[in-house]
Formats: C-alpha cells, structure tokens, sequence
C-alpha cells in the first residue's frame, strides 16, 4: 500500500496522461493501473481534470472548419453514399486570395473616383468663372445696347422735327436781363409737338435749385410748356416739351425747382413771337 | 444540414459509434471535441491557418487509427489530445515549419498578425489566463512549457534548470490544483 502512494505521488501518472513517458514507463503504469484500482481511480481523476481544463481552455475553431474537416473524414470513409450530397459539394469549395483582389480593387476604383472627383471640380470653378464673365458681358452689351436703342429713337425723332415740313423754327431772343441769350424752339402746330433746341441753347447755367420753364404765350395767356435744365456738360441735342395746338409766342424764365403755375415775368431769359 | 445543430453523444455511445464507423460518429466527435482539441493546437501552433490544418490531421488520425484506442487504458479525450499535442509538437519542430516561417512575406505577415489579434480577443482565451493566475508561480511556469508549449518534462526541467524530480512535483501539484478547482 505504501509503495502505491509513493507510486502516485512520483507524478508519473500526471506524466502518463499528458503522454510524456517512455514505452517502458507506459507500459509499467499501465500494468500497474490494471492491477490497483486505487491508480486507475487516480488516473482517472487527472484525465477527467485534464478534460476539464482543455474545455475550459477551447477556443472554437472557425465555422467553415467543421465542413471541411469532416468532409476530409468523409473521403477517407469509403462509403460516401451514406452522406447527403449536399455535404460533398460544399466540401470542394476553394476561396483562395479572393479578398485580397477585392480589396486591391477598391482600393484603385476609390483612388479614381477621387481623381475625377478633383477634376470635376476644377472643370465646374473654371466652367462657372467662365460663365460669371460671360453674364458681365452681356449685362454690359445689354446696358449699351438700350443706351444706343434710345439715342437712335431720339434722333429719329429730331430727323423727324427737321423732315417734317409742319414744324416751325422760332428763335428766342434776349430779353433786357440777359441779352446775350438765344434760344431755338421748333413747333408743329398740325402735331402739336414742341421741341427746344439744347445744342445751340445759350442761357446762362441754372443751379440745383431752379430749373427753367418754357411757356407758350396763347392769347397773353401763359400755358406752362414743362421745365428743363442748362448744365455744362448737356450734350442732349433737342427735348420733345409738353404739347400746345396754339401759339402767339414762346418765352423761358427762370423758376424754382419743378417749375411755377405762372411765369415770374422779371426772371424772362428769352422770348420770341411769331 | 444545419450548421447550428450540434450533436452529443456519451463518451460510452460515441466510442461504440466510432468502433462500427458510423457517419454520426464524424460529427459528434467533432462538435464535441473540436474546441478543446483546437485550444491545445493552437496554443503551441499561434498561425491559424497551419493550426487549422493540424486540427484536420489529428481529426484524421483519430479516425483513421481508431482501433488502437481502448477505454480500460484511459478516457478518449486524454487519447486524442495527445495525437493532437504530438502532431502540433512534430510540426513545431520540423525543418517545413521553421522555414516556413522565416519565408514569410511581407503580405501574409499582415494576415497572420490579424489572424492572432483575433486570437487575443477571443474571449475563450481569457479564461485561461485567469485560471492558471490562480495556479503558483513555479507552478504556473511549469504548466505554461508543458501544457501551452510542448514541453517535455525533461526539457521543461531543462529550460528552468530544475532537478527532474522537482519538476514532476510541481507538475503533479499543479495538476492537483486543477483538480481542486474543477471538482
């Protein structure tokens, strides 16, 4: 019984299990365990902690494992007709460097997309700065081209005043207060149109707050024609005033800003009659 | 068939399965003794993918050699892990594997410390390490050569320049520990 415990308490059982004993050992503790069931109880403890320490231990292998194992197991089974078909054609299944290339792929295709991204951008700023410089030119071709429409339709209209034989030239003479003045009115009774002549308008210049008003004289009734101005710079060659069908005369005085109901007859510039 | 399902049998049943070569046999075997046979290999063989074909090998050998196993010698698992541990062993320390490992480009290096991140977080694997902190020190070392590197005892000795009676005394008080904690 003593040599029993001496026998366990060597270690050479634990040894024996974990299969790190030399055939002449094995074979003793073998022998020995058949012969004492209080070995073979012992033996039986460090293979059942061992078991439990390799399960506690596991580490599950990958899923796709199992299929491939146990189909190796299959192939070296000889009858293969006893297993579902299904299990044999999964089993030749190969995925080699597939993830890679993929990967790979993307990788490039996503480098090009970025490529053509930045390129696209620069086009589209390029593309919009070009536009930006169009719609300039044409909002400035536009803004000349309404500035030459008007001065063709007002000299058309003065080419009208000169064509047409109906209207009549009056000049406007100095009057005691200003007798360098003179002034040019053109008058179409059948039209009833008044224009002044601003190009050979000689008054002297009016400031901000006066303008000066044309008047037609109707049977000594002064009738207010509207107001204009005499600026250095005026290079409008005629001004279409407001209409009258009947005219003894014509006379401009100097009035406030808007113009006066009735003429301030000491501020005359110029008159003349028919 | 359903991978989920996974079968069980008694020790008793599935050895007697394996004796008449029965087809169910393959995958109770395999679902019941994969994860512990995998812990061992791959403990002493960390690439996954060389660990995964020594699973496939010891899975082979258990099947092909089967009659040479015998339940009065001892338990089937305590059989298995030891084919297993022997082949993992024999691959470590084959010309094959060390060149192997030496020859590895700089791409598969990239998987391969992918594929042990994986291990790392394998949650499975924390649960040894909390098992053998409780184990002793000189305890704990001898374990770790035998059991995690393939040690012999003899070499673990060796390594750790004990008397080779010492080192079967802690083995076995490490075992016995064991024992305690799982009993």
């Amino acid at each position: 019984m003593e040599d029993i415990k001496a026998y366990i308490e060597s270690g050479i059982l634990e040894l024996y299990v974990l299969g790190d004993v030399t055939p002449d050992e094995k074979a003793r503790v073998e022998e020995m365990a058949a012969k004492h069931p209080a070995i073979k109880a012992e033996l039986d403890e460090i293979e059942r902690s061992m078991e439990a320490y390799a399960r506690e231990n596991a580490v599950a292998p990958a899923d796709d494992l199992r299929e491939r194992i146990l189909n190796s197991l299959v192939t070296n089974y000889g009858d293969d007709s006893t297993f579902d078909k299904e299990m044999q054609e999964t089993g030749a299944k190969v995925v080699p460097m597939v993830q890679p290339k993929t990967y790979n792929f993307y990788k490039y295709a996503f480098a090009a997309c970025l490529v053509l991204l930045l390129a696209s951008v620069a086009a589209l700023i390029s593309t919009y700065n070009k536009l930006q410089d169009s719609n300039v030119q044409i909002a400035s071709l536009q803004s000349s081209n309404s500035k030459f429409a008007k001065i063709v339709n007002l000299k058309l209209g003065e080419l009208q005043v000169y064509q047409d034989a109906s209207f009549k030239f009056l000049k406007l003479q100095g009057t005691a207060k200003s007798p360098q003045s003179q002034m040019t009115v053109a008058w179409s009774p059948a039209r009833k149109k008044v224009w002044i002549d601003l190009h050979t308008l000689d008054v002297p210049a009016n400031d901000n707050a006066h303008q000066y008003q044309l008047w037609a004289l109707v049977g000594n009734k002064p009738v207010s024609l509207g107001v204009f101005d005499k600026t250095a710079a005026d290079t409008s060659d005629m001004k279409e005033m407001q209409s009258t069908a009947s005219a003894d005369a014509f006379a401009v005085t100097l009035e406030p800003n808007g113009g006066s109901k009735s003429p301030t007859m000491d501020q005359m510039v110029v008159i003349g009659k028919f | 068939m359903s991978k989920k399902r996974k079968i069980t049998l008694s020790e008793e049943e599935l050895v007697l399965a394996l004796r008449n070569r029965e087809k169910i046999a393959i995958e109770a075997l395999y679902d019941m003794y994969s994860s512990s046979l995998y812990g061992v290999i791959s403990r002493i063989i960390t690439e996954t993918a060389t660990a995964e074909d020594l699973l496939q090998e010891t899975f082979v050998k258990i099947w092909h050699s089967f009659s040479a196993y015998s339940a009065e010698k001892g338990r089937l698992f305590t059989w298995m892990v030891n084919i297993a541990r022997n082949l993992a062993i024999d691959k470590v320390r084959s010309k094959d594997f060390k060149n192997q490992n030496k020859n590895q480009d700089i791409e598969n290096n990239v998987t391969f410390v992918d594929e042990q991140k994986n291990t790392v977080y394998n949650p499975e694997l924390l649960g040894i390490k909390d098992l053998v902190g409780k184990l002793k020190p000189d305890q704990k070392a001898i374990v770790e050569l035998v059991y995690f590197k393939g040690y012999t005892h003899v070499e673990a000795a060796d390594e750790l320049g004990i008397p080779l009676g010492t080192i079967k005394t802690r083995l076995r008080m490490a075992i016995m520990q064991l024992r305690t904690h799982f009993n």
